[in-house]
């Protein structure tokens, strides 16, 4: 080995002593500060990735397109059927909403954000978001669609946030059960292949006896995620050794995010 | 030294393409690394020292990117996978001589196999951080399922590589007629 593979190991070895003393609060800001140089390229490849993908969706034989016509014009019928039917539901549902003051207890700032790139790893489950701490947006805050929770903000840029999606193993929720006094935590698999993951719902009791198709709400427990946001359905459950477990669906599609809204606080 | 700067773009541009290469749900979601297929073809045709940086570079950005960062812990230290990155590329300069005399086959698998190992290692770590090791059909998967696509890819990437070196007069051309070149690198 000659001079100058020696310096380069010793090097190296320096700069390796150097990154792995790191704290949190220091790798944070390395990689918020990477990010910020990434976004860009995450961005535009994002871009270029719906683009790629409305061509290739888009793109369609004659056959399927007369196809498609004919299902549109029985759902079009369909649809003004409903229609009418949807106003009178729409009218009550309004007027329910002006007598709950919904607004008033509904209760979050939400901030919009757009899901612009999947965690490239193996090992960890994650999205990057094109939103900030110059929106606002902190580390540990609830990210949310209109259909349930979706995870929690983990390293925060400036105009970019990784959100720790709940079907990571770190990412743990604490729940509670609907129709049961049950609570118990929520988390991910570490290894999941399937496109949709399933949750674990741990530390029930061994009496818990829940029923499947049960819903699983946040609690509130825990500071981050405020309670009664939906986190998913119950599919399985069973009894261990000294406790019981629960299989949960998760209630959004996490294969397929697109918009998400960051919980910033109460209104 | 044209070849180290082209090879740096290359890994930086693989590793923006591998955020939208979704996992292949056929192979119980196993994924395509590109990066490491690049870096262990720098690992054979650049000396010693720029393997070194091309390695830095790579496990620098997986870390940069992967680093889960958990209220006041991190649980992959930022430099593990410079380390990991480090170790199986000196491990593939070694076998450089018989990437010069033309044997890339070797290299091929052994892409494979070291990629294979970065995912092994990274499961590992966090099986080790998390205080519980298992290992199921869909986590073997998911370790050999991006070595075996390393391999098939290997050929191709090798091939362009070998062009782009050949393009910017890299002397640790794999072909018989740079071998005097490789000799005559100080």
């Amino acid at each position: 080995m000659n001079r100058t593979s020696i310096i380069t190991l010793v090097v190296l070895g320096a700069i390796l002593v150097y990154f792995l003393t790191f704290g949190a609060e220091g790798t944070r800001k390395l990689q918020a500060g990477f990010y910020r140089v990434m976004s860009p390229f995450l961005s535009s490849g994002s871009g270029i990735k719906k683009q790629l993908t409305s061509v290739s969706t888009g793109l369609q034989t004659l056959e399927e397109l007369e196809k498609d016509n004919a299902s549109l014009k029985v759902e079009n019928r369909s649809l003004k059927a409903t229609n009418q039917a949807l106003r009178d539901v729409e009218h009550e549902v309004n007027r329910l909403r002006r007598a709950l003051a919904y607004r008033e207890r509904a209760l979050f700032r939400l901030v919009p954000a757009e899901v612009i790139a999947r965690d490239s790893s193996t090992w960890w489950r994650t999205i990057s978001i094109n939103r900030g701490k110059a929106d606002g947006i902190e580390p540990d805050q609830a990210v949310v669609t209109d259909e349930g929770v979706v995870g929690k903000t983990a390293t925060v840029g400036d105009n970019i946030t990784i959100v720790l999606l709940i079907s990571d193993e770190n990412c743990k929720v604490a729940c509670s059960i609907e129709g049961s006094r049950e609570q118990g935590i929520v988390s991910g698999e570490r290894v999941t292949g399937s496109i949709t993951p399933m949750l674990d719902l741990n530390f029930l009791s061994k009496q818990a006896n829940l029923n499947p198709s049960a819903k699983v709400y946040t609690s509130g427990v825990g500071g981050v995620f405020p309670s009664g946001l939906l986190v998913g359905t119950i599919q399985s459950f069973r009894v261990r050794e000294l406790d019981s477990q629960a299989r949960v669906t998760p209630a959004v599609d996490l294969s397929h995010l697109e918009d998400v809204f960051v919980v910033t606080g109460r209104k | 030294m044209i070849f180290f700067v082209v090879l740096l773009i290359l890994t930086f541009l693989a590793q923006i393409v591998e955020f939208f290469i979704p996992p292949l749900d056929w192979m119980y979601d196993a994924r395509i690394y590109i990066v490491p297929v690049i870096v262990f073809y720098g690992a054979m045709s650049l000396p010693f020292p720029a393997v070194m940086g091309l390695a830095f570079f790579a496990g620098f950005m997986l870390d940069a990117l992967t680093a889960q960062v958990l209220g006041n812990r991190v649980e992959i230290s930022v430099g593990w996978s410079i380390l990991l990155y480090a170790v199986l590329a000196a491990i593939m300069h070694g076998l450089r001589p018989l990437f010069i005399k033309g044997r890339w086959e070797v290299h091929c698998i052994m892409s494979g196999v070291c990629t294979s190992a970065i995912v092994l290692a990274q499961y590992l770590m966090i099986s080790f951080r998390r205080g519980s090791l298992f290992f199921n059909r869909e986590a073997w998967w998911q370790i050999a399922g991006p070595g075996i696509i390393a391999i098939l890819i290997a050929p191709l990437a090798f091939w362009i590589l070998h062009w782009l070196a050949g393009l910017t007069r890299n002397p640790y051309r794999p072909d018989r007629d740079a071998y005097d070149a490789y000799d005559a690198y100080p």
